[in-house]
């Protein structure tokens, strides 16, 4: 009897036990709110939220390989349900993440079946274009408030509080899910599809059916963060909803992080919302040209982000040699 | 259990296939030979379902492959490899097989245990227990093409069409690819083997169907279509033949002169 070595574990999640850090980490985060100050429980929120819209991205992007500029379109159409419950009496952030998980799903199937026929950058530009689109609708629509934006009412004194744990729920729901999607026969198809499409397809994968899945998956993770966002802000417009920087950031976080790893989005955004509150502080000017650096750098040397760090063997060497099979 | 139907295959102008028929009886291995260029793989990825031929028709156990979209063609029975291998490279070895056996013919019973149980069983036979746990990026030539055969196998295939899994291969490693292939075909499998390596094709077919410029020039079996003077001509040019035929009169005609003296 030959002894069968174990099988390499990660290549699918990246490794169990970062999991588990980030996992510890999350949990570190709870106690956030203790420190009573609104400065903190805004700026962990905010890491929170980055780290859900990224795990949103992550699945369409990371897992199945096909890098969207859009998500920010899925956050927008939550952040707009919470206003639209709002203005309809309901305020209940239960129902606010319920409406946006149902209407994100609907509207990416919706949108995923035509536009996720393209490959590369006709895809990356298409999703681009449903994002600016939205945020053309949403300035024209006036029951959503137009281009003045819409106010949301808030719940109590202790919101800050509240919202907080919200989003942190919202985010833990992201990791876990993916976590499990990644090791399930969903996650493979999805692995499947980003390494080889006609590959897959001749494994018996349909690649429109997985490739909708994952979009759909990631746009309610996306826009369970944008109805908290919205029921947070209190106040919702078209360039709050859709902002640039709510669409790069959590790409340029998963990158970071990991591509593809059930931990990569929650470290992406924890490092580059850390480092961009710092370099905010003490270079108010110059802060997104290191930002702008940051991510050449990474996507020159580290592609696979610092999950791939985790699970190097074989040191500076295997390093460069797989730096090398990027590059051709 | 497959039947070709003139099937004709033009890409633009061109016309990779045309006007083809054979027969592939169940539990039977055919060759599919050809020089470089006479649509052995075309043929392939029509069988597959990869392409919609432009005439003609592929049916299978009495379906049109042609209205059964491309990753349904598995769930019929009917699984394939690739000559240009096409790895999963990212992930490792028994996950690259893994995936097959989830999605394959009987994948939609199993669960992801399951399936991975049934891989390992498979890369056991295969031989590639010993690099289950590697990236596929990291695998040999010869453990690429068996990899190929693995994630084919694990489709839990009725008919497995072979592209050229032996190219590249030295004599012994040739010997071990051709006993496995007969092993496969031993459990029930039918056969269809694209090969350029005519010893070892010859060896394994039971029915040899040979393609030139995209038609068919002969059928028949291993020993009656070597000597075909279509295919001789086909592999070594008309001037060959014409030459050996101009030989064979001479010969004929009058003894070997007296080398001079």
């Amino acid at each position: 009897m030959v002894a069968v070595p174990k099988p390499r574990r990660g290549a699918i999640t990246g490794k169990r036990w970062v999991f588990l850090v980030s996992l510890g980490l999350m949990a570190g985060l709870l106690f956030v709110p203790a420190g009573h100050s609104d400065y903190l429980n805004l700026t962990f929120r905010n890491i929170l939220m980055y780290a859900a819209m990224s795990y949103g991205w992550n699945l369409i992007g990371g897992y199945t390989g096909y890098i969207s500029f859009g998500n920010v379109a899925f956050f927008g159409i939550g952040a707009y349900c919470s206003a639209v419950l709002s203005k309809a009496g309901v305020d209940n952030l239960f129902a606010d993440v319920g409406l946006a998980l149902i209407v994100n799903a609907l509207f990416a199937v919706a949108v995923g079946l035509p536009i996720l026929r393209l490959r590369g950058h006709y895809f990356g530009i298409a999703t681009l274009g449903v994002a600016l689109g939205l945020t053309d609708l949403a300035s024209n629509l006036d029951f959503l408030g137009g281009s003045g934006g819409a106010s949301i009412k808030q719940i109590g004194e202790a919101h800050f509080t509240t919202y907080y744990y919200a989003m942190w729920a919202v985010t833990l729901a992201c990791m876990i899910a993916t976590f499990f999607i990644a090791r399930s026969k969903l996650g493979y198809a999805f692995v499947a599809i980003r390494e080889n499409e006609e590959a897959a397809q001749v494994l018996g994968i349909s690649p429109t059916r997985y490739k909708v899945t994952a979009w759909a998956i990631g746009a309610m993770m996306g826009g369970a963060a944008g109805a908290v966002f919205g029921a947070a802000n209190g106040f919702i417009d078209p360039p709050t909803a859709f902002a640039v920087d709510n669409n790069v950031f959590p790409i340029a976080m998963a990158i970071l992080g990991g591509m593809g790893t059930a931990s990569g989005p929650f470290i992406g955004a924890l490092l580059l919302s850390g480092a961009n509150e710092l370099l905010q502080q003490h270079f108010l000017k110059l802060h997104a040209l290191f930002f702008g650096g940051i991510i050449v750098l990474m996507i020159l040397f580290l592609p696979r982000g610092l999950m791939y760090l985790v699970g190097l063997r074989g040191g500076m060497r295997r390093w460069l040699s797989d730096l090398a099979v990027f590059r051709v | 259990m497959l039947r070709i139907e003139n099937v004709g295959m033009r890409f633009g102008g061109l016309w990779a296939l045309k006007d083809v028929s054979f027969e592939v009886e169940r539990g039977t291995i055919l060759g599919l030979i050809g020089p470089n260029g006479s649509g052995k793989t075309t043929m392939m990825n029509v069988i597959s379902g990869v392409y919609k031929p432009s005439e003609g028709e592929v049916q299978y156990a009495g379906r049109r492959i042609a209205d059964v979209p491309t990753h349904d063609v598995c769930h019929l029975g009917i699984a394939r490899t690739f000559q240009v291998v096409k790895p999963f490279a990212n992930l490792t070895v028994r996950e690259n097989v893994g995936v097959g056996a989830m999605y394959g013919r009987l994948g939609a019973k199993r669960s992801a245990r399951d399936a991975f149980a049934r891989t390992d069983e498979l890369l056991e036979f295969v031989g590639l227990a010993r690099v289950a746990g590697r990236p596929a990026s990291d695998l040999t030539i010869p453990d690429r093409k068996r990899l190929e055969v693995a994630k084919a196998l694990a489709l839990d295939p009725e008919i497995l069409l072979l592209d050229e899994v032996m190219a590249g291969l030295n004599a012994s490693e040739v010997d071990e690819a051709l006993h496995l292939l007969r092993t496969v075909n031993e459990r029930g499998v039918t056969l269809i083997v694209v090969e350029h390596l005519m010893k070892a094709i010859m060896s394994i077919s039971q029915r040899i169907v040979v393609l030139a410029e995209g038609k068919k020039i002969a059928e028949g079996l291993p020993q009656d279509v070597t000597s075909s003077p279509a295919v001789i001509e086909a592999y070594l040019g008309a001037r060959y033949v014409k030459r050996q035929a101009a030989e064979r009169e001479r010969k004929a005609a009058a003894p070997p002169a007296e080398p001079p003296a």
